[in-house]
Formats: C-alpha cells, sequence, structure tokens
C-alpha cells in the first residue's frame, strides 16, 4: 500500500476562466536521495530514493509525462501550463525507483 | 597476430553493445552508485546522434550564480503554437558536469499550450545547465547557460 506522502497541486492564477492558459504546479515533500551521501553517525550509504516518473492527466487523460532523476532537488516541484477545457479533475500519479507509487487529485474549477 | 584481432573484436563489441542499447544507459534500475551517464552519452541517447541545432527560440532561465547547488531553480520557455501540427514534444533537462548529467525529460502535448517547464535542480559544481529540446517534427534544438555554484549540492 503506498505510503501517505505530502504534495500539493497547485493551480495559478487561482481563478481562471474556460479557455485560460494556466500554471499547474505540483510540489511533493520528498528526499530525492542521490545514493552518493552517508549517513554521518553511522557512515552508511544513504541509499537512492528519487521520484523517476510522473503522468498528469485531466479526468483521467494524461496530458503530461515527466522522467525524473536523483539530480532535481529534494523536496522537488514541478511546473508546466495547461489551457483550461472545462470543468474537470486533474490527477498527478508519481512513482519512485523504490517502487513506491502516489497519486494527488485536485478539481478544476474554472469561472465561466 | 589471432590475439590482437580477438582482443580488437572485443572491443568492438562492447563498443557495439554500448552505443546500441540508449534505451539502457536510460534505464531505470535503482542505482548502487547514481545512474552515471556524461552529459556527451546522454545527448547521443536522447538524439540518436541526430543534429541538434542551438537557438534562441528557447528562454532558459538559471541564476548566474547559486548560492547552493542543491536547489538551483531552472525555468524553460520555447517559442511554439503548440498545436498538434507543431509543438515541444520534449524538453530534456541536462547539466554538462554531474555524474548523471539527467536531471528531467518532460513529454508535453498541445494541452499544455505553451513549451514551458520550470523546476529546481542540484548541480555538483559550476557547470552549464542545458535545455535540450524535440520538436514534434523530430528536430532538436538546445540552449545552455553557465551556472556558477559556491556550494555543490549533490553529496
Amino acid at each position: 500500500m503506498a505510503e501517505a506522502r505530502k504534495s500539493m497541486i497547485k493551480f495559478k492564477p487561482k481563478k481562471f476562466k474556460v479557455g485560460d492558459i494556466i500554471k499547474v504546479d505540483f510540489i511533493v515533500i520528498h528526499p530525492m536521495d542521490t545514493g552518493l551521501k552517508k549517513n554521518k553517525k553511522t557512515g552508511e550509504v544513504i541509499p537512492a530514493k528519487f521520484i523517476d516518473n510522473i503522468t498528469f492527466s485531466l479526468d483521467g487523460k494524461a496530458f503530461t509525462t515527466m522522467k525524473v532523476w536523483e539530480t532535481v532537488s529534494t523536496n522537488p516541484y514541478f511546473s508546466v501550463n495547461m489551457k483550461v477545457p472545462g470543468k474537470g479533475k486533474i490527477t498527478v500519479d508519481y512513482t519512485d525507483n523504490t517502487g513506491e507509487k502516489n497519486s494527488k487529485s485536485k478539481k478544476l474549477k474554472p469561472k465561466g | 597476430m589471432k590475439r590482437r584481432n580477438f582482443i580488437k573484436s572485443i572491443c568492438a563489441a562492447t563498443a557495439v553493445a554500448a552505443v546500441a542499447s540508449p534505451s539502457a544507459l536510460l534505464a531505470k534500475e535503482a542505482p548502487k552508485g547514481g545512474n552515471l551517464l556524461s552529459y556527451d552519452a546522454a545527448v547521443a541517447a536522447i538524439t540518436g546522434g541526430k543534429a541538434v541545432t542551438d537557438s534562441d527560440k528557447i528562454k532558459l532561465t538559471v541564476p548566474e550564480i547559486a548560492e547552493n547547488g542543491a536547489v538551483v531553480p531552472v525555468k524553460i520557455n520555447v517559442e511554439s503554437p503548440m498545436t498538434e501540427a507543431d509543438h515541444v514534444k520534449a524538453i530534456h533537462v541536462l547539466s554538462t558536469k554531474n555524474g548523471n548529467a539527467r536531471c528531467a525529460d518532460v513529454m508535453l502535448t498541445p494541452m499544455n499550450a505553451k513549451g514551458y517547464f520550470a523546476t529546481r535542480v542540484k548541480l555538483g559544481g559550476t557547470q552549464d545547465v542545458v535545455a535540450l529540446v524535440e520538436l514534434s517534427d523530430g528536430s532538436f534544438l538546445r540552449a545552455s547557460k553557465p551556472v556558477k555554484v559556491t556550494i555543490g549540492g549533490c553529496g
């Protein structure tokens, strides 16, 4: 079962109409460990643990996919644009290299 | 003479194997020592050896000096109509000197409406950040910018 991981989808601007091009930001709390660092107390290598695949979907249809490596910063931030076609639900599905799977959704509510 | 030919054939075979499987280079097996891949090898794997043109259609924004190499903001804007017939297919964010030159590959579609992507990356030291852009017609464009890093961000 997937760990509940803190993440956030943000639309910018917050208020928009059908046909507007908005920014869709996705931020997630994740260590993005490279596998190159050592635990300073134990001397053990901290194993690589990083988000490797992300899919942005609108009502189940993918519109942006990403392959990500450990070179992306800890607690990563990803931002793309989207033209608002109407009401719907944005879902971000993401996995990491250890097989952890997570998902976050946000309703798309254009005004007018 | 026979032994020399034998050794030559091993080297050739290794070279062919290395070049012939770019997907293996991009494969995502959990790394023990990291997904090491040089910038040149990463570009070759992405483009398959196709020509890459430097283009001012790509607006690449990075800080000139990054105090903290662990969090370097990268913003990319590619001029594109983003129609079905003419759009940015993928933006590949790379660095020239990290052990793993790849940062992110972003596959866009016309619904994105703009050839835009932003993220934050780690840079192990002073080097260039590169936006390698694949268009829907299969051509590749590139923009690169140097970033001075005072404290490296990978270790």
